[in-house]
């Protein structure tokens, strides 16, 4: 018989989680990694010519950093989010509550399987910006300081990823996932600072900006790979650490007391 | 250090006691107690809504109870959840569909959630077992309905549990399916495994349970071995041929009386010898004797009913 402190069913979760994007490859990673491409032809090549930065920055370089946080954290999210609204219809979802898993070792298990998937499609976009840096600026794009990239990532693809499973797990229908995701997600996203520095923004905005935790995620990575960032590179850590925390108890809370009954 | 080994086999396989399941003001399971002994087939029957199935959740962790305790191998559901969740295999009523998956990676899958990550040769032979090996690579979407409850079965044995969950297990299966996993079921308690069953299936529970228990509307009506419902609760009926028309024939058995063919409904426990040395009738008199034993029906319905004044769960 096994025991408690068995980590084979966590082991088994995670490997399902990334076992199951890969099987739907083209949707899960290829296709973002087209719109990752898109972005970066239209806004950073073909508009972004005509957008001169502060310290002379290539807009290119400027918009690189942030494709790659909205690519990881999108996928992370969605990684988790249609991994459970899809187990809820088929009644896998039964299943895992049936099995020795503690509410943790799902929420671990299905967020670092998000997180894969978030990283696979952030290095993807970095590659790919990379290529479009080296033959419209003739230049290396290298990284400033990968450590505090890799840790704002991950930092961000987890929390994604974990609110991303309280939110399929709070849900009753398809409808409720897609609205959280399209109303408040995606502008928090795109008002994030993804194609914009705050510098160019009215006072007023870069104060309401500033109420965007997206903010803090997507320069913390701008510092790990420019250098530069809109905001103190602590505070972003911080803010990143709060939200890992905050959806870290927010899914296990889920998990624990959601409904795991079919749809 | 208690031994683990020694821990579980004093405990019963499971053990639920005072359960009490309520949604809103709705109490859909009402103070339920009952235990399984080791190796032992315990059939759970009552009509829709009975409350099989939330019995069963709440076993399964599905569903919360709401009062009582839930203990398997004496690990609780609740305190001590995968203690007792690695004891049990769940085979659920609803068919799970495993969109991306095909046949045999759902069963390595499940194994690795019951902690046991290298299970080729347990899923194998479940597969062969099961007729399923010829459809292995396929997806539960390409199986047909006695195929994909099959792989329901088999993802519940692949951790060889010590107690399975059998929610309805045939519905909806052919009847030559159903025998094959009549036959497969007995091999699992001849194996040792306790099992626990529910169905709408009277014939599948008079075939398999040792102990049955009748659920009505959230109560537990009846907990007794089958062969002492059936006795308890159920009616012989005996058709005698004489070999002349019989004549003022008085009985409080008699139920027909047709020319010389008496028809008779005795209680179960009335011996055909202990009936005929009643009737005062010779052997020599009785051109033929035909007995139709009681059905399971007859006691299910009788509980149902109550005809046979308030039964109780021993």
């Amino acid at each position: 018989m096994q025991h408690n402190s068995s980590l084979i069913p966590f082991a088994a979760l995670f490997r399902r989680e990334v076992w199951r994007f890969f099987k739907v490859i083209a949707q899960t990673v290829i296709t973002p990694m087209i719109n990752s491409s898109l972005y970066l032809l239209i806004f950073g090549v073909s508009l972004g010519k005509n957008i001169n930065m502060a310290d002379g920055i290539p807009y290119l370089a400027f918009l690189i950093p942030g494709l790659v946080m909205m690519a990881t954290l999108n996928n992370s999210f969605q990684n988790s989010s249609s991994s459970i609204s899809i187990a809820k219809f088929s009644g896998e979802l039964e299943d895992l509550r049936a099995a020795p898993l503690s509410a943790s070792e799902i929420v671990w298990a299905m967020s670092l399987g998000g997180l894969v998937r978030g990283l696979m499609v952030g290095a993807i976009t970095f590659l790919v910006g990379a290529i479009f840096f080296y033959i419209y600026e003739e230049q290396l794009f290298t990284i400033a300081n990968p450590f505090t990239l890799l840790a704002f990532l991950i930092g961000g693809g987890l929390a994604f990823a974990k609110l991303g499973l309280a939110v399929a797990v709070w849900a009753k229908s398809f409808d409720q996932l897609s609205a959280v995701g399209s109303f408040v997600l995606l502008p928090l996203i795109y008002l994030g600072g993804v194609f914009f520095s705050l510098d160019g923004l009215h006072p007023v905005w870069q104060t309401i900006s500033k109420f965007n935790p997206l903010l803090y995620f997507i320069n913390g990575v701008r510092y790990g790979i420019l250098g530069k960032s809109d905001v103190s590179v602590g505070v972003a850590g911080l803010v990143t650490l709060a939200a890992l925390v905050f959806f870290h108890f927010l899914a296990r809370k889920s998990v624990k007391k959601g409904e795991f009954g079919r749809w | 250090m208690n031994n683990p080994v020694e821990e579980q086999q004093s405990h019963k396989p499971l053990e639920i006691n005072h359960l009490s399941k309520k949604y809103g003001s709705f109490t859909a399971v009402n103070n339920v107690s009952f235990s399984i002994e080791p190796g032992e087939i315990f059939g759970l029957l009552g009509p829709n809504g009975a409350g099989k199935t939330t019995i069963i959740s709440c076993i399964t962790t599905l569903e919360e109870p709401t009062q009582g305790e839930v203990n398997v191998f004496g690990h609780n559901v609740v305190s001590d959840t995968k203690n007792a969740k690695f004891n049990v295999g769940v085979v659920p009523q609803e068919i799970v569909n495993h969109g991306f998956f095909s046949v045999r990676e759902i069963l390595k899958i499940h194994s690795g959630y019951y902690g046991v990550w290298e299970n080729s040769e347990r899923n194998d032979f479940l597969l062969k077992r099961l007729s399923l090996w010829e459809h292995k690579d396929k997806k539960v979407k390409q199986l047909s309905g006695g195929m994909k409850r099959r792989l329901m079965i088999a993802k519940a044995l692949v951790h060889s549990p010590k107690i399975l969950l059998l929610d309805e297990p045939t519905a909806g299966v052919d009847i030559e399916l159903r025998e094959n996993l009549w036959e497969f079921v007995r091999e699992l308690q001849s194996e040792g495994m306790s099992i626990l069953l529910t169905t709408h299936y009277l014939e599948e529970a008079e075939e398999l349970c040792d102990r049955i228990g009748i659920l009505q509307n959230g109560h537990l009506r009846k907990v007794d071995k089958t062969k002492n419902l059936l006795q308890e609760l159920t009616q012989r009926h005996v058709s005698i041929q004489l070999n002349k028309e019989a004549s003022d024939f008085e009985s409080p058995y008699l139920i027909e009386k047709k020319e010389d063919v008496l028809k008779l409904q005795i209680p179960s426990d009335l011996s055909v010898g202990q009936l005929l040395h009643e009737l005062k009738l010779e052997m020599t008199s009785i051109k033929d004797l035909q007995i139709q034993e009681g059905s399971l029906e007859d006691a299910f319905r009788n509980i149902l009913h109550d005809k046979q004044g308030a039964a109780s769960a021993t």
